[in-house]
């Protein structure tokens, strides 16, 4: 019987024990074709979904390999249905090919008949298509070379992803170059950013802080041509261009921001989700930015997020470079396969354990504190009415004694104390003599505050949860949440990985959340355990006796 | 017809002993019952079911033998037969080819079905009847003509150039290939096309107005040229049919094409051994496991069984979610369970299926031997788990379960696909995973009688089953799923068609090794898991069975295959807590089977749920009393009279009661007081969920399955045969019953001397009380003795006669 670390369930889920000697060589063997989907302590989930072998495919595995991946690493018998699948799966993909012909421009070809004439009868790609060449029977069909995107998402639903071999257009010229003066580009990086390229459009994976903006950085300076950036928000729309003026050789002057406020167009722009899908009177008011310029490269941020209207105008791009960056393929929507057809299959995905020993990336530790309600409290809980219920065992007073004991704890470190309700981040303002931001505070005071933090003259902020989005936020080593639902996996692991990041003496960072017991807050906090837990955080809790006992 | 069948009878009688022993070995059923003489076997070895049979277990080749023979005028010799097969050959006339030329003529009169020495072979009486058509040819111009009227014969012949008026007539023109040249050669090759459309088979084709009389010099269409050339045959208004003289000439003189002597070698994948074994172990795994998930979830929540019998398709769909398989496979682990009764109807109408007791006999075993009962029953089941789904001729649904999905050639045609598999490829190191279509074309060589698309589907139904339960692992046979076959099924392919489905049943000693192969490839049963801070456990492998029935009960499980993943919740723990479990022996219990330290939230989970469980409390009571004054109740507590009716004082003014509420009342007024009924609010009714099970175990019917008889009955029923042979053709009156004392001795004596007449073919005298009670006296010649009787042959009677063996007074020898 073999030993290997990898144990195939029959959901498609693939388990690696990795404490097992041989489960870095298992991993680095089913990372092209299986998902991470949970990343706990001592086994890893993946999953192995058509588009993971779809990407697989791309990248240049083939079935045998997947196959014999499974075979070698499994620790059972792998059933014969699932190779039989993976194999079917995999051959599915690349049957059809979009090509450049010298005559007809963007044509779709096959060497399988049957495929051909399959996909040729489905009623909604008919119209995307153009002539039949080479007579009735030939193996391809013209395409109207402004459906690219659509035909590869159509083709896509019909289960024949297509390969796209037509090449991209240059752009225009615009010199770029990496500025490596005092640091120097991460091995990993380097390596994603030439997948990238050699791929010619496709989505790097990297985990949270792990510098996606640099990579996205080499690969504009590879591709050396006008580039437009697409973020989440203004935060990241600042973040990007202060990085970027750092990085590499581009000057403010040539770096334009396209935002609610600017709207400037420079030979790298950088616009924001937001703006590109504003509608006015029914109309994308912003879509000239695409064709603003004759743009060489498009980059995509938090490709995980990115909007249903951004998709359908990409589905224009098609013949200009695209990468997409992000730290999941998984989305709350599900539209992985919008994001497969439209940017492009997977072309780098970081070893995440290797960037984690080389101290890139460190994982912050969560505390959960459970604080008991008073007899009275409990009373009072139990007779809420069930919309008020949650308010009022997040702001229970109980809580504040507990955040001073937690804010007391770190007496030298700088602490942000992060709350949804504003009576309550008022009210522990006043107790632990710290200002507090919310949504109503000026940018000039909020600037200000966020300065003095920086420069280690405030050692502890109180901000609302609406601060945490809106506003470019300090970074700090401790993070205490007093209240606040647990929202979409995406939204907690983006508020998490904006606020926490790696102590500069190295160790992780410290995130506390405050629960009362015996509530419905226990049930988010329950949510956020396990959240944590799968992305592999150390996870514990205390009783907030323990935390006033001095513990 | 009277001569060939006496001429046979002749043969018959003129074979060894030896040889008929062989022959009803190949053929049990000619001896159920033994016929009285060697003519009784004739005529039934030349009836038609008898034939039918036999012919439906030769191999192409073989068959193709005796068609030729039935479509040749008898007798042929030897020579001339194998040149007529010769030409049919799609390959060259090797010595491949003359030496299983040989053997099938021998196997053929071995069989009876060919008889006569080689210089004059002959199909046996009742094979030409049972072929029509053979080899897809026409009937003979002779019967194909019979029912024309003389005027129109007297056209036709006139115009093939001879003269009469008889359909024998027209035959013997048409036998002469000469003058079907002419005809054939004399019409448009329109009409020539037609015919050769018919040449090779189905000989009959549809015109309109097939029965329009037309002479050879006005025909016109190329039908009408054909019809009146007698080249076609009218046998309706609107159908023709090719006559057989002509079918053999457009054959160019031969009966086949493409014949090929031995059967087409099988395509496939070629797989490695460990590899083939590795994989149906992890699916025999898989599948035994499925079972037994089934079988827990339906004694919980058993589905309910349909009016017309059967499970609804939303039982079958659930079972295929909870199992994680699609429909026919969940439908396959239904009909398994079923099959071997592990699970049934709890009742006729309205019942449930649930497990029997016979599963918990099961569940209990190891699990190979679990697979092993599993897979044999697949094997013999006459049930076809493929067709749920399909519509019957009435269109109604065929649901799992459901009475109708019994075909009797299922466990047949498993066992022969199977046999093909163990057939396959070099068993020992590489053995092959055939095709389908390979499977297929190589068991219509086999059983070329045996072929149609719904045997087709059956074996596209095996094939995937085999896999799906561990039979056979990436499409080739596993080692433990050759175990399981008769021993023949492993041999070569040819003879096994002969011992036809009687081997399947066997799973005595099969069964054994079976398990013995399959043990080593299973998993070993795991006493650790790995737990994570993501509240999980992580069973590498299948557990032991204490803790996995711990871990089932204090989490949930998430999903299944080579590993099961629990997942521990307040819900999950609570059932821990209350099954008994207490916080301490859990985190006690965790740590104990975790390979690593107990994740800190998970230990918090634990406690923190046992914290709050059991604060309050609740219990069953069937009646209440209370009082304002709690003084009354002290007074009620105190009676002695009130002891049977097992009262509790909950708080001051509360007692609860376990007897009914009428009962209390009543005997609360017989203690004197005056208490009133309150209304049924405030009762507390609990339900619990039951494991149910059937009462008694299955009606479970015994797998129809052929055994052939052993060679101590063969020899022993030729021996009848020969005896009554003897007697019928000396035509022995019945010898007189014998004087003297009727004979008399101990029962043990008389079965010893029984025996041994039957071992030396001696005669016996024996006393025997006939139906009516009579002491008879009789000479016999003993055959056999199985089951409390005696079949011999009676001197007395002149036939072979059974005798109840409690009846036999007495035996003594015949003084010559």
């Amino acid at each position: 019987m073999a030993d290997g670390p990898l144990i195939v369930q029959s959901d498609k889920t693939l388990l690696l024990e990795v404490d097992h000697e041989q489960a870095d060589a298992c991993r680095k063997a089913i990372a092209p074709f299986a998902e991470l989907e949970r990343a706990p302590e001592h086994v890893h989930t993946y999953r192995v979904t058509p588009l993971a072998l779809w990407n697989a495919r791309a990248a240049g595995h083939d079935a045998e390999q997947v196959i014999d991946a499974l075979i070698t690493h499994s620790r059972y018998p792998v059933p014969h249905a699932l190779l039989v699948d993976i194999a079917e799966t995999m051959a599915r993909y690349g049957r059809l090919r979009l090509e450049k012909h010298p005559v007809h421009g963007l044509v779709l070809t096959s060497t399988d008949r049957a495929v051909l004439e399959e996909v040729l009868r489905s009623k909604k790609i008919q119209p995307l298509l153009g002539e039949r060449l080479d007579g009735a029977d030939g193996g391809s069909v013209a395409v109207h070379p402004s459906e690219r995107g659509n035909i590869k998402q159509l083709l896509l639903k019909l289960g024949w992803p297509a390969e796209d071999l037509a090449g991209y257009v240059d752009g225009e010229h615009h010199p770029i170059t990496l500025a490596e003066d005092g640091w120097e580009l991460r091995s990993y990086q380097r390596e994603a950013a030439e997948a990238f390229w050699h791929g010619g459009s496709g989505v790097v994976v990297l985990p949270c802080g792990a510098g996606k903006t640099i990579v996205g950085a080499a690969a504009m300076a590879h591709a050396k041509a006008t580039t437009l950036i697409l973020v989440t928000n203004t935060v990241s729309a600042h973040q990007w261009k202060q990085e970027l003026i750092k990085r590499t050789s581009l000057t403010e002057d040539e770096i334009g921001e396209y935002t609610g406020t600017k709207k400037e167009i420079r030979p790298v722009t950088i616009a924001t989700y937001q703006v590109m899908t504003t509608r006015r009177q029914g109309a994308y008011r912003h879509l000239e930015l695409f064709d603003a310029r004759d743009w060489g490269l498009v980059i995509y941020d938090e490709v995980h997020l990115l909007p249903a209207p951004i998709f359908r105008m990409t589905a224009d791009l098609q013949a200009r470079r695209r990468v997409g960056l992000t730290a999941t393929l998984v989305r709350e929507d599900g539209r992985e396969g919008d994001v497969f057809s439209l940017i492009g299959p997977k072309r780098y995905d970081a070893p995440w354990k290797d960037m984690e020993n080389q101290g890139w990336i460190a994982p912050a530790d969560c505390v959960e504190v459970r604080v008991t309600l008073t007899d009275d409290e409990r009373l009072a809980y139990a007779m809420a009415d069930a919309e008020e219920r949650y308010r009022f065992c997040a702001t229970t007073p109980s809580k504040t004694r507990v955040t001073e004991a937690l804010v007391n704890r770190h007496p030298d470190e700088q602490v942000l104390v992060i709350g949804q309700y504003i009576d309550q981040l008022d009210e522990l303002g006043e107790h632990l003599g710290a200002p507090v931001i919310k949504g109503d505070t000026k940018v000039k005071e909020r600037e200000r505050l966020f300065q003095a933090f920086r420069d280690r003259e405030i050692r502890v902020l109180v901000v609302s949860k609406v601060a945490n989005f809106s506003i470019d936020l300090p970074e700090a080593s401790v993070a205490v949440q007093v209240s606040g639902t647990f929202g979409s996996r995406q939204e907690e692991a983006q508020r998490l990985g904006r606020v926490l990041r790696p102590k500069s003496g190295g160790g992780g960072a410290r995130f506390y959340s405050v629960v009362s017991r015996d509530t419905v807050d226990q049930e988010f906090a329950a949510h956020r355990q396990r959240f944590l837990a799968e992305q592999g955080y150390a996870y514990q809790i205390i009783d907030a006796d323990d935390v006033l006992a001095g513990d | 017809m009277v001569g060939m069948s006496t001429e046979f009878t002749k043969w018959l009688r003129g074979r060894s002993d030896e040889q008929l022993r062989e022959l009803v070995a190949l053929r049990p059923e000619l001896i159920t019952p033994v016929p009285a003489h060697v003519e009784g076997l004739a005529g039934r070895a030349s009836s038609p079911s008898a034939v039918g049979r036999v012919l439906d277990r030769l191999d192409r080749f073989t068959f193709a033998v005796v068609e030729t023979l039935a479509v040749l005028p008898s007798p042929v010799s030897y020579r001339p037969l194998r040149a007529r097969l010769a030409r049919a050959l799609a390959g060259p006339a090797d010595s491949v080819f003359e030496a299983r030329f040989r053997e099938t003529v021998d196997r053929l009169r071995t069989l009876a079905l060919v008889y006569g020495p080689d210089r004059a072979l002959a199909p046996a009486p009742g094979v030409r009847e049972v072929l029509d058509g053979p080899a897809g040819l026409g009937p003979p111009a002779r019967e194909a003509f019979r029912h024309y009227h003389r005027e129109r014969l007297a056209e036709l012949v006139e115009d093939l150039g001879g003269s009469g008026d008889t359909a024998e007539a027209l035959g013997t023109l048409l036998a002469d290939p000469e003058v079907v040249a002419r005809l054939v050669g004399e019409v448009s090759p329109q009409a020539r096309s037609a015919l050769d459309e018919l040449a090779w088979g189905p000989a009959s084709g549809r015109v309109a107005n097939a029965r329009r009389e037309v002479r050879a010099a006005t025909a016109l269409s190329p039908i009408e040229q054909l019809l009146a050339r007698a080249l076609l045959c009218a046998t309706g208004e609107e159908s023709v049919v090719l006559p057989r003289e002509v079918g053999l000439f457009l054959r160019g003189d031969r009966v086949h094409r493409n014949l090929r002597p031995v059967p087409p070698p099988l395509e496939g994948a070629e797989r490695k051994r460990d590899l083939t074994d590795r994989t149906a172990a992890g699916q025999a795994f898989a599948f035994t496991r499925a079972v037994e998930e089934l079988c827990e979830r339906w004694s919980a929540e058993p589905p309910g069984v349909l009016r017309g019998g059967g499970l609804a398709v939303r039982d079958l769909k659930r079972a295929a979610a909870l199992l994680d398989l699609p429909d026919w496979a969940a439908g396959l682990v239904i009909e398994v369970a079923h099959a071997a009764g592990l699970v049934a109807a709890s009742g006729a109408v309205d019942g449930d299926w649930m497990p029997t007791p016979v599963y918990d006999g099961w569940r209990v075993r190891a699990t190979e031997e679990r697979w092993v009962t599993l897979a044999s029953t697949w094997l013999a089941t006459d049930r076809v788990p493929g067709v749920i789904g399909d519509r019957d001729e009435r269109d109604r649904l065929l649901n799992a379960l459901h009475p109708d999905l019994r075909r009797a050639a299922a466990p047949e045609v498993r066992a022969a696909v199977l046999g093909v598999l163990a057939a396959a490829g070099d068993a020992a190191t590489a053995p092959l995973a055939p095709t389908l279509d390979s499977v297929r074309e190589r068991l219509a060589w086999e059983q070329p009688r045996r072929r149609g698309p719904h045997r087709d589907r059956l074996v596209e139904f095996t094939l995937r089953e085999a896999e799906q339960i561990g039979v056979t692992g990436l499409g080739a046979l596993a080692r433990h799923g050759r175990a399981l076959l008769p021993a023949q099924a492993g041999g070569d392919a040819p003879r096994r068609a002969e011992t036809g489905p009687g081997a399947v049943a066997g799973t005595g000693t099969g069964a054994g090794a079976a398990a013995g192969l399959l043990a080593p490839l299973l998993p070993v049963p795991l006493d650790h898991v790995l737990l994570q801070a993501d509240l999980t456990a992580v069973a590498p492998g299948p557990l032991t069975g204490e803790l996995g029935r711990w871990l089932a009960l204090a989490a949930d499980v998430e999903s299944t295959g080579g590993a099961t993943v629990y997942r521990f919740g307040e819900h999950s723990i609570r059932r821990a807590l209350d099954a008994g479990q207490g916080a301490d022996e859990m985190l006690a219990m965790l740590e104990r089977h975790s390979t690593t330290p107990v994740p800190q939230p998970l230990s918090y989970l634990v406690t923190d749920v046992a914290r709050r469980h059991g604060r309050m409390r609740v219990g069953t009571a069937s009646s209440y009393i209370r009082c304002d004054d709690p003084s009354a109740l002290d007074e009620v507590m105190a009676d002695r009279r009130a002891a049977p009716l097992r009262l509790r004082r909950l708080a001051p003014t509360v007692i609860a009661s376990k007897t009914a509420r009428a009962t209390l009342v009543d005997s609360l007024r017989a203690m004197g007081y005056a208490p009133v009924a309150e209304s049924l609010e405030g009762d507390v009714i609990i339900t619990r969920l039951d494991v149910r099970r059937t009462e008694g175990p299955p009606q479970l019917r015994a797998p129809v399955t052929a055994v052939g008889p052993d060679a101590e009955v063969i020899t022993a029923a030729v021996r009848a045969v020969r005896a009554g042979d003897a007697a019928h053709r000396a035509r022995r009156k019945p010898a007189a019953a014998p004087d003297g004392q009727v004979p008399r001795s101990p029962a043990t004596a008389t079965i010893g001397a029984l025996r041994e007449a039957i071992r030396q073919g001696s005669q016996v005298w024996i006393g025997y009380l006939d139906s009516q009670g009579n002491a008879t006296s009789r000479i016999l010649e003993p055959a056999r003795m199985e089951g409390g009787y005696l079949t011999a042959y009676d001197e007395t009677r002149a036939a072979v006669h059974r005798f109840a063996l409690h009846r036999i007074t007495g035996v003594a020898d015949i003084q010559p």
